[in-house]
């Protein structure tokens, strides 16, 4: 078809969904140094990432408005509909995910600046973390080349980081008579927690690449009907 | 309804046209009380159907149903064939002298160019509103919504007239409008209270199946809506097809929506696609269509 027409309105949507898929490599540098926080009990560098926090929730401010503003202005349907009410979710998460961030990191200082740490179930909490980085990546590219079938892959990789969480459960629940070191494990829970959730948001993002490729939307894994 | 139809000022479709109408006397007077609420107007099917003027082949095997008690839009760039297709469903295109028909159209099983029938009364059947408004100019308000029924029903009694024209009036969203100034002429209203005086018109002779070309194209955004709600109240009555520019239009106020769209000038226009009006405009199943309602070329 000839692309003379609409230019401006094109670029300009192409240019929020780079800013919005964006924010998923915020997303990434926030989890990368949320880890480092974890690992090192790094208090300071927590601290950071509760700060910079900002810079997500402008992101989302900055394109939410401005999607709004397309769907005022230009009457997008059909595909570019889609894609803006994906767009509208995927920056949802992407805020969604800074701010499980934000929780891990807020909990950091509360273990104290010598923590009774398990290394095990740090090791654990790492890998879900770095799992997750690669859900967020993965994500991304699904969306940006519309791949549903890297998309619905999404689901497989998210099993693992299901599976590691159930792992830092148990492991919690046999840390021992030790009363420090069990506060230091639920705290340790939590985090672990919220890194699921920050993988599961990333599940969304690949449901949301189906809905704009097909126009229908279902939930890849549906947690209140679990299939067997 | 041969009035709105056949007296276009555009085409200068004239008189004698409508004074066969009076002659056959053949149409019952329309019921005094139809049911206030709903009923189910008729199914309009075009099978294989093609256009010409003279050599030009204007529109190109469409097969389509309108479907009763709906609204269905007809949109498309210019040129592609959504008017003289519209024009077909109720024999307009036939007006013009080059112009031929093949394939079938039916209006509930019926043929409306079957040998015998009375393309007149195809128009009193399938009742059109045109793109400007255009209420006889000297004719009150009452004698415009009156003109129809007096052509069309032979006599009708004052009283019997007097609830018609109100119905119609206050069917047409004008009546609290117009009701203190019945005998003035059509043309001292406003467009949009016009074009809502031709829909009175129009719905008086109790058409089955109401056709409107670009009806709010003349019209500023408040009239526009207006008409567009007297639409969604009138497809309890009637069958509805309306061509439009304005895809806004169309995804606000039809049940379902054709695309029509020609490959390149000079080719015959073609129906694309058809289906309901929300998929048309979230997810349609054809590139054309996605390209044409996001704007892309049109």
């Amino acid at each position: 078809m000839p692309g003379g027409i609409r230019v401006e309105y094109q670029e300009e949507l192409d240019r929020l969904e780079a800013s919005a898929l964006g924010g998923l490599d915020l997303v990434t540098a926030a989890v990368s140094r949320t880890l480092e926080a974890i690992e090192h009990q790094d208090v300071e560098l927590a601290q950071i990432v509760v700060a910079d926090d900002d810079r997500i929730d402008g992101r989302y401010l900055e394109v939410h408005q401005a999607l709004i503003t397309l769907l005022a202005t230009q009457s997008p349907v059909a595909t570019d509909l889609r894609l803006i009410s994906a767009l509208l979710h995927v920056l949802k998460n992407v805020e969604r995910m800074g701010d499980q961030c934000v929780n891990i990191c807020k909990m950091i200082p509360l273990t104290g600046n010598e923590p009774p740490a398990d290394q095990e179930m740090v090791k654990l909490i790492l890998s879900m973390g770095s799992q997750s980085k690669t859900l967020i990546s993965q994500a991304k590219r699904a969306f940006e080349g519309r791949d549903i079938e890297l998309a619905q892959d999404l689901v497989r990789q998210d099993d693992v980081v299901d599976n590691l969480n159930r792992e830092c459960f148990r492991l919690a629940l046999e840390i021992g008579d030790d009363a420090d070191k069990r506060e230091w494990a639920m705290t340790m829970l939590l985090g672990a927690r919220a890194i699921e959730r920050i993988a599961d948001n990333a599940v969304d993002i690949g449901e949301q690449v189906a809905f704009v490729v097909t126009g229908l939307f279902r939930e890849f894994e549906d947690a209140s009907h679990p299939s067997a | 309804m041969g009035a709105a139809g056949a007296t276009r000022a555009e085409t200068e479709v004239d008189k004698t046209e409508m004074s066969n109408a009076a002659t056959t006397g053949t149409q019952p007077a329309p019921e005094s009380v139809r049911a206030a609420q709903g009923r189910p107007a008729k199914t309009l099917e075009a099978r294989g159907v093609n256009l010409f003027y003279g050599d030009f082949h204007a529109v190109e095997d469409v097969t389509m149903t309108v479907a009763p008690n709906k609204v269905t839009a007809l949109i498309g760039s210019s040129g592609c064939g959504k008017t003289t297709f519209l024009r077909s469903l109720n024999r307009m295109h036939e007006l013009n002298a080059s112009a031929r028909v093949e394939g079938e159209i039916s209006l509930d099983g019926q043929d409306i160019y079957g040998p015998k029938v009375d393309p007149v009364q195809v128009r009193r059947l399938v009742g059109m509103v045109f793109q400007s408004p255009n209420p006889f100019p000297t004719m009150s308000i009452y004698d415009n919504v009156a003109a129809g029924l007096n052509l069309n029903a032979g006599r009708v009694k004052k009283s019997e007239k007097d609830a018609i024209v109100e119905r119609s009036l206050r069917g047409a969203h004008l009546w609290n409008e117009v009701k203190d100034r019945l005998d003035k002429p059509g043309s001292s209203l406003s467009g949009g209270q016009q074009q809502r005086l031709c829909i009175a018109r129009a719905i008086a002779v109790e058409p089955e199946v109401l056709l409107m070309d670009e009806p709010c194209s003349a019209l500023d955004p408040v009239a526009t809506l207006a008409i567009e709600d007297l639409i969604g109240e009138l497809k309890s009555k009637f069958t509805i097809a309306i061509v439009t520019h304005n895809m806004q239009q169309a995804s606000r106020a039809s049940d379902i929506t054709a695309f029509f769209n020609l490959e390149e000038t000079g080719k015959p226009g073609r129906l694309v696609e058809i289906g309901p009006t929300e998929k048309i405009f979230t997810s349609p199943s054809q590139q054309a269509t996605e390209d044409y309602v996001s704007g892309r070329f049109g």
